[in-house]
């Protein structure tokens, strides 16, 4: 009998040591969010006092951008390297290793957010507080969980490219709504930090839910 | 006893009819070639005995259980090579068979001993990326037989390999059942002791060993 943890565990380990050895996804996804956040700080005129309120919509954008790309290659790598096949050939859950690749392409995204984290409080001198990087991890994670059940879908099409975003992006709206709000909240502007989150947790908590249902069928056909 | 039985398995890809109405029983420890041209639909076949396809219409039943809807359990005691190794470049040949004893839930004390039994215990620590194309179809039916299956699915496993694939094959397929699809008929008639030929998805008979050499 395989072990649903471990299987998770394991595949979550290869991704990340894949990607430690090969360093193909997060210098670039790095890069990416550095230059967003440079063209950003060249297109608006910023100042002390209008910083607060346009950085939280450029973290979200930069931070979605990265995702595509993130859960994106999550699946287009095994379907390459025709490994997916092989890993669903086993016995293992495959809402088990769903879980697993989206652990590690959630983690690679954090590992992107590190960066643009301090980077944005470097290039609009907004403060980088614990609530803030609490609000983008919260939402991370039913980001990874949507991102990967939809790169999982489009993988074996030839025109993934396009139809990911198309199929993502309205369901991250949510996150970017509640969360957008938080990080506002987070620098200064008026409203409920509390009520923003408790909304993210709960959309977290909903999307991790369904997509573990869906992943079955999405991975076992 | 049969393994394998099969009764008017029928696939199709769109308008394409890839395999028409196959019949087939296969019995334990028995070793059954797939032969035809390219397209014939031989890996449409074994895609499906492998239970990683399935197919329009008809029925499998693969030891006794239905293949189509008990594919979790039999997946645990069938091996299958597909025509791509399906390996992880960056992992070490023991990192890759450590991650799908993992995924069998079975012991990695086996890992050692099956890449001996393929030859690669001397590159065990290479990254697979950095195998020969014949070594990765080595790991790869390393990784077919690591967890002991009784029923092993070969699409091609020839392909690549060096002078002593043969061999090899023949040590890997000893005591199970296997389907080997393949071109090379001298290959299936040393290995196998009956083969079911292929015509644009249609089954053209069975010859036996005789008559593959006449």
């Amino acid at each position: 009998m395989t072990n649903s943890f471990a299987v998770a565990f394991a595949v979550a380990r290869k991704d990340l040591t894949a990607e430690w050895r090969t360093r193909e996804l997060v210098p670039a996804l790095a890069q990416f969010v550095v230059l967003a956040l440079v063209i950003a700080n060249f297109g608006f005129q910023i100042d002390a006092r209008n910083a607060p309120s346009i950085a939280p919509g450029v973290l979200w954008l930069a931070l979605v951008f990265a995702g595509l790309v993130a859960f994106g290659r999550a699946f287009a790598a095994e379907r390459e390297q025709a490994s997916l096949e092989a890993m669903l050939m086993t016995p293992a859950s495959p809402v088990a290793i769903f879980a697993g690749k989206a652990i590690a392409a959630g983690l690679l995204l954090v590992g992107c957010e590190a960066i643009l984290l301090p980077a944005l409080s470097l290039f609009f001198g907004t403060p980088m507080s614990a609530p803030i990087v609490a609000a983008v991890l919260l939402a991370t994670i039913g980001m990874a969980a949507l991102g990967c059940l939809f790169a999982a879908m489009v993988a074996r099409i030839r025109s993934r490219e396009l139809l990911l975003p198309l199929l993502t992006l309205p369901l991250w709206i949510p996150f970017i709504v509640a969360g957008g709000h938080a990080v506002q909240v987070a620098m200064g502007a008026g409203g409920s930090y509390d009520q923003a989150l408790a909304l993210l947790v709960d959309f977290d908590i909903l999307f991790v839910v369904l997509t573990s249902l869906a992943a079955r069928f999405v991975l076992d056909e | 006893m049969s393994i394998v039985v099969a009764n008017g398995l029928t696939h199709w890809f769109g308008s394409e009819v890839a395999l028409e109405s196959i019949d087939l029983a296969i019995d334990a420890g028995e070793h059954m070639a797939v032969l035809g041209e390219n397209g014939a639909g031989k890996t449409t076949l074994l895609r499906i005995l492998a239970t990683a396809a399935r197919p329009t219409s008809g029925r499998l039943q693969i030891m006794g259980l239905d293949a189509l809807r008990e594919r979790k359990r039999l997946r645990a005691r069938i091996g299958f090579v597909a025509h791509a190794p399906g390996l992880y470049p960056a992992l070490s040949a023991t990192e890759n068979l450590n991650f799908f004893c993992t995924l069998q839930g079975i012991r990695r004390t086996r890992v050692a001993e099956t890449l001996a039994l393929v030859g690669l215990s001397e590159v065990a620590k290479r990254p697979a990326g950095q195998l020969s194309r014949g070594m990765q179809q080595r790991l790869a039916i390393g990784r077919a037989i690591l967890h002991d299956p009784k029923l092993l699915v070969l699409d091609e496993p020839d392909a690549s390999l060096g002078s002593d694939g043969a061999d090899l094959l023949a040590t890997v397929m000893r005591d199970r059942t296997v389907v080997l699809a393949t071109h090379d008929h001298a290959l299936a008639n040393r290995l196998c002791q009956r083969t079911l030929v292929l015509r644009h998805g249609r089954s053209v008979g069975t010859p036996t060993r005789l008559h593959l050499v006449q």
